[in-house]
């Protein structure tokens, strides 16, 4: 009950205060200005005095330093613009020039403006190339569309290499899943995320025998002879045929 | 020829067994939780310490416990408080009348598997007294070097640092952590598990049950084990290529230590032992990074901000290297 009450009361309060100050505000003396009666006296310069004053060495404020000589470079860029405007004054052709090199760079700032607006980065035309990566080495090592896996192999194979053929085959297999569209090559995935790509169970679990073969030989540093080598072969191709 | 043409060059059995048989414990009591399980053994294996961090009330403690319990060692915990003073973890000199000489009272740090619950309770100065017996398995107190007894494993747990009364550790800490796992929330299938195991009084009966597994003789003789794995050199240029890059990501205050880079090719290699392999593949170094590298990284203000989170980082880190194939 008192908390309404409040506000009326504020509010009375606020209305006395109010017409009290401006009853009092009425009664205020007007202020009253004294006049000033003294005579002002107009001086004017010299003319003499100003004269001195210019003559003068410590009022001339340009020095030795500041007076330059003009170098070569603005002697031929005087020159150039005094022929251009001679030129441009006697021909037309260099006025139609002149007139489309200004359109140009009209034209230019329009379409930095509308590209500005649109957020497309207009620096992207203009750089040498993209920004290399932090890390100081070459990223890829190989792409598998490139090698020509049948050359590859057969040196591996003349060169008693067992462990490069195996991964050779390893590598083309994903090759041949990769343009089968059944996994999607990136070099960042690991064997086991195309075992997890492959959909159908018998090609995955083939898939998965295959890599337990090709991780123990490549990543475990298995030797194999000519007939494991053999073996691991017939296993990579019958998997090609199921595919 | 359709099967198994290669053998390991290290014989696996009794490692795997012991595994198996630290897995099928922690199993019986803790419901869910198998990634945390699989990276407390490979801590165990790869002679690292490991941090658990969750909300309180996932089973932080008792997974610790648990661990502690299925191995034959001497065991203490310590519950890290504010007003904890390092002289409380470590030991103290003593004056002993009867012999008029200053006698080292042990403390609860000197033992094979060391619990330390909520540590990060505690203040800078009481974490600063754990540096040097985390690193080098010794203490130096009064010009005397103490050595820890072999395997030594500090098993941490804290809350995130989100929470009350709780302080951040120094970097310096952090970074003799081999794993910081994070506890998740049980599932709703694992909830109900647990609510199950609860009223059915199950739980209290099987704590009891628990059988050490392993013995410290026998932990450090795996350890050994482990150590002789085969890595390839391609792949321990993945695992520095991946470092390097966290000292050169925008989105990183500071990155990871070459201490970190010897962190994921034991925690790989004890990956590799789990899954029944004595030589590292980069699924194994894949699996183990995050958890390598999750609390030795810090992300840019801005960019914690904008709420990425380390793991994020780590992700796309990981997607810009290639594997090595």
């Amino acid at each position: 009950m008192r908390i309404k009450a409040l506000p009326y009361w504020l509010f009375g309060l606020f209305m006395f205060i109010s017409v009290f100050a401006f009853a009092n505000k009425g009664k205020k003396k007007p202020a009253v200005m004294a006049r000033d009666s003294s005579s002002v006296q107009v001086r004017q310069f010299s003319e003499d005095a100003i004269g001195a004053y210019s003559q003068s060495e410590d009022f001339k404020y340009v020095d030795a330093d500041t007076k330059r000589e003009l170098s070569l470079w603005d002697l031929f860029l005087a020159w150039v613009l005094n022929m251009l405007a001679a030129e441009v004054g006697r021909s037309p052709i260099l006025l139609v020039i002149l007139k489309y090199l200004v359109l140009g760079l009209i034209a230019a700032g329009v379409i930095f403006l509308v590209l500005k607006a649109i957020g497309i980065d207009v620096g992207l035309f203009l750089r040498k190339g993209a920004k290399k990566t932090s890390l100081p080495y070459v990223e890829s090592l190989e792409n598998i569309h490139e090698i020509n896996f049948d050359d590859e192999l057969d040196e591996a194979v003349s060169n008693r290499n067992y462990r490069l053929a195996v991964r050779l085959l390893y590598l083309k297999c994903l090759k041949q899943l990769s343009d089968k569209g059944l996994i999607q090559w990136q070099i960042d995935k690991t064997n086991k995320a195309y075992y997890y790509e492959l959909t159908q169970k018998p090609q995955r679990d083939a898939f998965g025998s295959l890599t337990r073969r090709f991780e123990y030989v490549w990543y475990g540093n298995f030797n194999i002879d000519e007939q494991a080598y053999n073996d691991i072969d017939r296993l990579f191709n019958k998997f090609r045929e199921q595919l | 020829m359709e099967e198994e043409i290669f053998e390991n060059r290290t014989d696996l059995y009794k490692l795997n067994a012991a595994v198996g048989q630290i897995k099928d414990t922690l199993g019986k009591i803790i419901v869910g939780q198998h990634q945390s399980i699989d990276l407390i053994i490979a801590g165990i294996l790869a002679d690292g310490h490991i941090l658990i961090e969750g909300v309180p009330g996932v089973a932080k403690t008792l997974t610790a416990k648990l661990v502690a319990k299925a191995i034959n060692a001497a065991y203490s915990r310590i519950q890290f408080t504010p007003d904890l003073m390092p002289s409380d973890i470590l030991g103290t000199p003593v004056f002993n009348p009867k012999t008029s000489e200053f006698e080292f009272k042990h403390g609860p740090i000197f033992g094979n598997i060391i619990l330390i619950d909520e540590i990060n309770r505690a203040p800078a100065k009481t974490q600063s007294a754990l540096f040097e017996v985390m690193e080098e398995r010794q203490l130096t107190i009064d010009g005397t070097a103490y050595k820890m007894d072999e395997p030594f494993l500090v098993l941490a747990t804290q809350n995130p640092i989100e929470q009350e009364g709780t302080y951040r550790l120094p970097e310096a800490q952090l970074d003799r952590f081999l794993f910081k796992i994070e506890v998740k929330y049980p599932t709703l299938e694992e909830e109900i598990a647990i609510i199950n195991n609860q009223h059915q009084h199950k739980r209290a009966d099987q704590l009891s049950d628990i059988q050490p597994v392993l013995s410290a003789q026998e932990i450090v003789a795996l350890r050994e084990q482990v150590r002789g794995f085969h890595v390839e050199p391609k792949i321990l240029e993945f695992v520095a290529r991946i470092v390097f890059e966290t000292r050169n990501n925008k989105s990183l205050y500071l990155g990871a230590s070459p201490r970190a880079s010897l962190a994921i090719i034991n925690a790989a290699k004890a990956l590799a032992a789990i899954n029944g392999r004595d030589f590292v593949t980069p699924d194994d170094v894949i699996w183990v990074v995050p958890h390598v590298l999750r609390h030795r990284i810090m992300l840019t203000p801005d960019k914690e901000m904008e709420g990425l989170s380390t793991d994020d980082v780590i992700g796309q880190i990981i997607h810009k290297i290639e594997v090595p194939r």
